[in-house]
């Protein structure tokens, strides 16, 4: 006796034509539906946050900028940001150095030697650190190096510590994006004779460059955003970031936001809000360079 | 005939007749190899001699280890998980397997071309230079006259010539087999191992492949692996027949398809088996 699928297989002649113009069942229809539903209802919910402070932010800046707050220091009356958004570059640009190279490091390390215990150890301290709450991380650092090296509040404090606290993403968006990298690409480099490291930078690691860049981005988003370890480790200044690292305190964007909009006077409040455009917009034109670089890198990749 | 293929070095007809492979020195030689995965046995006892400048083709049913067998001539089988091995390969009477022996150098004398064609992503230019650069061959000012005589010893060079700088994944899959033979003819290797080369071409782009194996001989050692036995009897000087990791029987091309002296080969190469 023939089983009930054998008869739909071998009896295709006595199905009906399949219709081209039939719609589906409604069922079907109202699950499909129901998902594209779902799916905007998600995105409305991420989206409205995002419009919502964009708006409040924009529309409340705007109307009063001046293009001199970006350069004029700060002072008694108001001023400018000068100070705090080039103390935000420097802190941001150094976490990308050292981060960056700690983090790219540790995930070249994890994806291509670390097997095995030591891989999973590695793997399981560096999401650990990643759990750990900034601010912890901030009194850790405040305990270390503010008091433990005798520095002061200081650049240097800043940035070890918002590197410690942003590295393990970079550690971890590095690794997932070397597994990708597809094996034929490493079998070719090893039949050629390549040198591993040679391999890694012409080959591998460009090839993972689109994860790398994205965990740099998030790293240096949360540089850009944290407060809470730079309160502990920045300390606060109207001053210009200066040489002595170790020893000045450093002025940043999070900070003028959070205290001006505290002072009674709209000046400072409105200064408040032109440091909240001033992180919005510098993290827009961040994400705009990190594709434009991915993209470049990218112009040779496989699946364009 | 498409402009890719056009300098086609030379054509079947001309391929030179039998040489004789007794009165060849070898290359390379498997030494009674004996290889696995964990506690699979996939290679018993291996004993193959690849005489120098000449084209040996590896035959044998799916799974017999011709893979396997081309993948431990130049130690790529080495990353592979629980790999082990007795026996020995020789490259020119030395040991690969040699303590000292350094695998970059290694396998820049032994080439490898793979089944999947795998370009780099990196510009066509900067594929065949791949491994030049790796190995420092040549100074910058001579990278532009390289790329261009591999492409064109290749045949490649008239279809790519305009686009140098783009992605070689814009390339079709035979065109992109050639550039990685180009690659890996780009380092000056001694050897080359092909596994199934043209198992994803067109019979023109075979073809073509085909006549660049005969025009690369004598310079070169050539080992292809191959499911096509009439590729096997147009290019190959050798052939040796594999059956469930055993090396059953390596004789020149003509004799072992005429005149086999086993029967599995027989059952083989008559179409009987496989
Ligand atoms: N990494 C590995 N681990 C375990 N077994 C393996 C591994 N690689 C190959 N094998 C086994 O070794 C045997 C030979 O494989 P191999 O790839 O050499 O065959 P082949 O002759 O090239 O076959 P085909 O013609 O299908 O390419 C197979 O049974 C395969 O399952
Ligand atoms: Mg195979």
């Amino acid at each position: 006796m023939a089983s009930p699928a054998a008869t739909s297989l071998s009896g295709a002649g006595a199905r009906e034509p399949l219709d081209l113009y039939g719609r589906p069942p409604w069922r079907r229809r109202a699950a499909d539906r129901a998902g594209w539903a779902a799916c905007l209802l998600a995105l409305a919910l991420m989206g409205a946050p995002l419009v919502s402070v964009l708006w409040g932010v924009v529309g409340r800046a705007l109307p009063g900028w001046r293009w001199d707050v970006l350069w004029q220091p700060a002072t008694s009356q108001g001023g400018g940001l000068g100070s705090e958004i080039l103390g935000t570059l420097v802190i941001v640009a150094g976490v990308v150095v050292v981060a960056g190279t700690v983090g790219i490091g540790s995930g070249i390390f994890l994806s291509e030697y670390a097997s095995g215990m030591a891989g999973s150890v590695l793997r399981a301290g560096s999401e650990v650190l990643a759990g750990i709450p900034s601010i912890v991380l901030g009194y850790v650092g405040y305990l270390a190096l503010v008091i433990g090296l005798h520095w002061q509040f200081s650049l240097g404090a800043a940035l070890l510590t918002l590197s410690v606290l942003t590295a393990p993403y970079i550690a971890k968006s590095t690794e997932a994006a070397l597994r990708q990298v597809p094996t034929s690409y490493r079998e070719g480099a090893d039949a050629l004779g390549m040198a591993p490291l040679h391999a890694m930078r012409r080959i591998t690691l460009k090839a993972a460059l689109p994860g790398v860049v994205t965990g740099l981005l998030i790293a240096v988003a949360i540089a850009i955003g944290e407060t809470a370890p730079l309160l502990y480790t920045a300390g606060f200044t109207d001053n210009l970031p200066s040489l002595r690292w170790a020893h000045n305190p450093v002025g940043y964007l999070t900070y003028a936001v959070w205290t001006f909009y505290n002072q009674p006077s709209n000046v400072f409040q409105d200064l408040s809000f032109d440091a909240a455009l001033v992180l919005v917009v510098m993290v827009l034109v961040l994400i705009a360079v990190s594709r434009a670089v991915v993209a470049r890198a990218g112009r040779h990749a496989e699946r364009n | 005939m498409s402009p890719a293929l056009a300098s086609t070095p030379t054509t079947p007809a001309q391929w030179p007749e039998a040489v004789d492979l007794t009165t060849r020195p070898v290359a390379l030689r498997t030494c009674d190899l004996t290889l696995g995965f964990g506690s699979r046995t996939v290679l018993q006892g291996v004993n193959l001699g690849f005489p120098k400048g000449t084209v040996t083709a590896l035959i044998g049913p799916t799974g017999s280890g011709k893979t396997t067998l081309l993948r431990s001539l130049n130690r790529m089988n080495d990353k592979v998980p629980k790999h082990w091995h007795q026996g020995d390969v020789l490259l020119d009477g030395q040991s690969i397997f040699a303590p000292g022996v350094q695998l970059m150098a290694l396998r820049r004398r032994v080439g490898m071309v793979f089944q999947r064609p795998n370009p780099f992503p990196m510009s066509i230019a900067d594929n065949v230079l791949a491994g030049v650069k790796a190995h420092r061959i040549a100074s910058r000012q001579h990278h532009k006259a390289i790329v261009k005589a591999r492409l064109s010893e290749v045949g490649l060079l008239d279809a790519v010539s305009d686009r140098l700088g783009s992605s070689p994944f814009t390339l079709s899959g035979g065109q992109q087999q050639l550039l990685c033979l180009a690659r890996a003819l780009a380092v000056g290797p001694d050897v080359l191992l092909l596994d199934e080369p043209t198992s994803s071409l067109d019979p023109i782009s075979t073809e073509h492949i085909e006549s660049l194996l005969r025009a690369l001989v004598p310079a070169l050692t050539i080992v292809i692996v191959t499911h096509n036995l009439a590729q096997a009897r147009r290019v190959a000087d050798q052939t040796a027949f594999f059956y469930q990791g055993r090396l059953v029987e390596a004789a020149p091309t003509a004799r072992l398809f005429e005149e086999p002296s086993e029967p599995e080969t027989a059952r083989y190469v008559s179409g009987r088996m496989g």
